[in-house]
């Protein structure tokens, strides 16, 4: 049976189905999120395979597979087994007090006990923060990936940063999956908190904006998820959070890989440098000021582990969006100030406060002192910690000798945190390999073999009854 | 969930002899294309497969008629089929192999079952059970015979450890052959254990044992062929290891209930195996077509350059085999898995698990590396024989009535 040809260009198949990917995950089901990652790795894979150096690009994206495994995982168990969504559902210990004081809940079980619809609700949950965060560069198998272009050469520098949003869309719409299940939340802070720090510091330690820019990206998901994991603001309040600060670094990544569009002009560059700026602050403030003061107290461990982050990816903003030069001789006036780029700045620069306005509808309450507190990374930012760090060139790249200091330790910092963790992923590797070794090598394929393990398995199963 | 049309009824009640019909006509396309111009008496050949095939794809359809002694006899029968060529040395040597394992097995076994009879004075299984539970017979005795009868049925079933004769069988012997000898096999196995368990609930202590020692066998034959899956070094093979982990699941889904029919919310055994033999029948055409030691960046092979969806229905074959999403075989894990906790196996579901998540890598990335890489090279001139297209397509068309089936009913 032949059919009929269909010649679609890979860029354009890739790009569908990555587009379609990213519009499944919008949508709540664990099912549709699954088949979501699913074509979002297939775009991966269709791009990677059309490329000359594709033996590279094959392997370097050959791990995006994982995480829609994780969620199949899930989906799978829920599946199997519906009763598991009623496993961390609030169950009310006695009636409710009058008409307006609700029932008190009983908390919700730890998944140390005996019950083993316990362990695979948890067990699901995980396998869902899993996908999320491996998509975040948030665990150790995938962390370095916004370090690398990704496989479509036009736009290659600009796909990999579609990768933290798939992940922060996981996280955000499947939210009620794994924030039911205790510990999985603190596993989440913790995890989320740690790619949040290394973020920042490889942003800092990078010198081209591109890269810089897609690092922010993973640390802006990071955040977001942050607010969902601690259940800061509502979900939807989150996402708009996020989608102003992380959609503003993704415009400005890919005005940068078309004729830098977003530092076109000392106007356009300052308004770009604002908006970004508030869309930060936005997203940062409210987590800053729950981290920190929840529950009416000081937390200084969890302030300053974020305040550090976000001052440090503040200042970056600020600091290396820089007007670019203007190598034409007589610039077109759209170039000077493109449409696009100031509608993409307006949008930054209002969907930050426009979701805290929101949140504040909806019943967010942060007290003055909290309140002054979280925005002080924000301030010290612009001034004076801005002046410290040295500026770009005009291109956008940090020079080879600026602040060699500060960027070395970030550098090594980060460089470390991976090694070890590729050490460590290495070891449990070659130690499951260890053991699997003997499944291999289980059967030499002569006959005779075949007939003497048999008689093996016969003389366990004598002696397995006796030993029971 | 989507719930899809309601099926009339004598559609899901003839779904049963649905895959062996599909089946035989996929296996009559293939020898087809597989006849080769210096057979003397190819007439003589085909009749030899058609009246082979035919009984086998009958137990396939109605299982209920394998009794132990004719589990034996279908056993036998698939032997015959796979050496009836001498000039076919691979699959000769599989025929070989194949019985001089299951000799010893069925000799092991039919002791057992002799010192069952002489310990409870019955050679029934339904009257042994009330007649050990009188406990006039030492434990050591009755635990021993009752271990020793349940090996043939293990054996059968290649789950892993004994999982070396459906990669043996699927790298060794012909595409139209493999999956009916490892489909019948298979059943025969599941019927072996079945008829040795019938009853066994009459006496609590053997059923405790015979619990035991199934868990120990469906959780080595789920993690040993999980672990083996990735070790495979050519399609074929891994073919193989697929169809061992359906031997897994079916001791994972007795484990948790030795006297209930695997699969029953499915149309029980026959449906499974007849799943088993048209997803087999798909992937192991597919597997022929994969070359062994290809990377993932190398160019695809002829059929997925020449005759790509036909291609991507072989494909759905191997993917149902390891039970993907949108599958058929995807319901008979669920079903497994809906079990384990169910009867208080908790511990089995993670093996279901684990082995569900290598069948699926694994699967996923064979099809990847068959569509490989594109490097402007034209496509071959010569194109792959039509029948063995139409093979491919008719397995996963009747795949897709399978899922249609199961589907119905589950949303009914």
């Amino acid at each position: 049976m032949t059919l009929p040809r269909l010649r679609v260009p890979p860029n354009y198949a890739g790009a569908a189905c990555a587009t379609l990917g990213v519009l499944l995950l919008t949508l709540p089901g664990l099912v549709w999120a699954a088949i979501g990652l699913e074509l979002v790795a297939l775009a991966f894979w269709l791009w990677a395979r059309s490329l000359p150096d594709r033996g590279e690009q094959l392997a370097r994206w050959g791990w995006l597979r994982r995480p829609p495994m994780a969620l199949w995982l899930a989906a799978a168990l829920f599946l199997a087994l519906p009763e598991l969504k009623l496993v961390f559902a609030p169950v009310a210990s006695g009636p409710a007090g009058g008409p307006i004081t609700p029932p008190a809940f009983m908390p919700a079980p730890l998944p140390v006990t005996r019950d083993p619809m316990l362990l695979l609700r948890t067990l699901a949950s995980l396998a869902v923060l899993w996908a999320g965060l491996e998509l975040m560069a948030a665990l150790p198998l995938s962390r370095p990936f916004p370090d690398l272009s990704g496989p479509a050469r036009p736009v290659g520098p600009w796909l990999t940063a579609i990768l933290p949003v798939t992940g922060f869309l996981v996280l955000w719409r499947q939210a009620p999956v794994w924030t039911a299940a205790p510990l999985v939340k603190e596993i989440a802070t913790l995890a989320l908190m740690f790619a949040v720090v290394l973020a920042a510091l490889r942003a800092f330690s990078r010198r081209s904006l591109t890269a810089t820019l897609r690092w922010l990206v993973v640390y802006d998901s990071a955040m977001a998820s942050l607010l969902v994991a601690r259940d800061v603001v509502h979900g939807e309040v989150a996402a708009l959070l996020w989608l102003g600060a992380a959609g503003g670094r993704l415009i400005a990544l890919a005005a940068e890989l078309r004729g830098q569009a977003v530092r076109r002009g000392a106007r356009l560059t300052r308004f770009w440098r604002f908006a970004g700026w508030l869309a930060g602050a936005s997203l940062a403030w409210p987590l800053l000021a729950d981290a920190g003061f929840s529950g009416h107290q000081f937390h200084p461990v969890e302030y300053f582990v974020l305040a550090a982050p976000v001052l440090l990816a503040s200042t970056l903003w600020l600091n290396r969006v820089v007007e670019a030069p203007e190598r034409r001789a007589m610039a077109r006036r759209e170039d000077r100030a493109p449409r696009v780029s100031r509608l993409g700045g307006a949008a930054t620069l209002l969907a930050g406060p426009a979701a805290l306005v929101w949140a504040w509808r909806q019943g967010f309450h942060v007290s003055p002192v909290a309140g002054a507190a979280a925005l002080l990374p924000m301030l010290l930012a612009g001034w004076p910690l801005r002046r410290l760090i040295p500026e770009p060139d005009a291109s956008g790249v940090l020079r080879e000798s600026a602040a060699a200091g500060p960027r070395d330790f970030a550098l090594s910092t980060f460089r470390a945190v991976t090694v070890v963790e590729r050490q460590l992923a290495a070891a449990i590797a070659s130690v499951a390999r260890a053991l699997g070794a003997p499944a291999r090598d289980l059967h030499s394929g002569d006959a005779q073999e075949y007939l003497l393990f048999l008689v093996g398995v016969a003389v366990l199963a004598l002696l397995l009854p006796l030993l029971r | 969930m989507i719930t899809w049309l309601a099926l009339p009824a004598w559609v899901t009640g003839s779904a049963m002899f649905l895959a062996p019909l599909a089946a035989l006509g996929a296996a009559t396309l293939v020898r087809r294309a597989q006849a080769r111009s210096r057979d003397t008496q190819p007439w003589l050949e085909a009749a030899v497969a058609g009246l082979t095939l035919v009984p086998l794809a009958v137990v396939v359809a109605w299982p209920a008629v394998l009794l132990p002694a004719r589990a034996a006899l279908v056993a036998g029968l698939s032997v015959a089929l796979l050496a009836h060529d001498p000039r076919d040395l691979p699959q000769t040597e599989v025929a070989l192999k194949i019985m001089w394992v299951l000799t010893a097995a069925f000799a092991l076994s039919w002791a057992g079952d002799a010192l069952l009879a002489m310990a409870s004075g019955s050679a029934r299984a339904r009257e042994q059970w009330p007649a050990l539970a009188l406990a006039l017979d030492p434990y050591a005795l009755w635990s021993a015979a009752l271990s020793l009868s349940l090996i043939a049925g293990l054996v059968l079933l290649g789950g892993a450890p004994f999982h070396f004769w459906p990669g043996d069988l699927f790298h060794g012997a012909r595409a139209h052959v493999a999956p009916f000898v490892a489909a019948t096999l298979q059943l025969a196995g599941a019927a072996w254990l079945l008829r040795h368990l019938d009853g066994i609930a009459a006496f609590n202590d053997a059923a405790m044992l015979v619990r035991s020692l199934l868990t120990l066998a469906s959780a080595a034959a789920l993690a040993g062929g999980a672990a083996t899956l990735g070790y495979q070094t050519r399609p074929e093979r891994r073919v193989g290891a697929l169809v061992s982990l359906q031997g897994g699941l079916v001791l994972a889904s007795l484990a948790a209930a030795p006297q209930r029919e695997p699969f029953a919310d499915h149309g029980g055994l026959a449906l499974w195996a007849g799943h088993m033999l048209l997803a087999a029948t798909g992937a192991t055409l597919l597997s022929r077509f994969l070359p062994a030691t290809a990377g993932p960046d190398e160019r695809a092979s002829v059929l997925f350059r020449r005759h790509p969806w036909s291609g991507v229905a072989g494909g759905y074959g191997l993917l149902s085999l390891a039970g993907a999403p949108g599958t058929p075989g995807m319901y008979l894990w669920l079903d497994v898995a809906r079990e384990q906790p169910v009867h208080r196996r908790p511990g089995l579901l993670f093996g279901v698990m684990l082995a569900w998540l290598a069948a699926f890598a694994v699967a996923a990335l064979e099809i990847r590396r068959a569509f490989g890489a594109p490097d402007g090279s034209p496509p071959p001139g010569q194109a792959v024989p039509r029948s063995l297209r139409t093979a491919m397509w008719l397995s996963s068309g009747s795949l897709l009535v399978l899922l249609w089936v199961w589907q119905s009913h589950r949303g009914g």
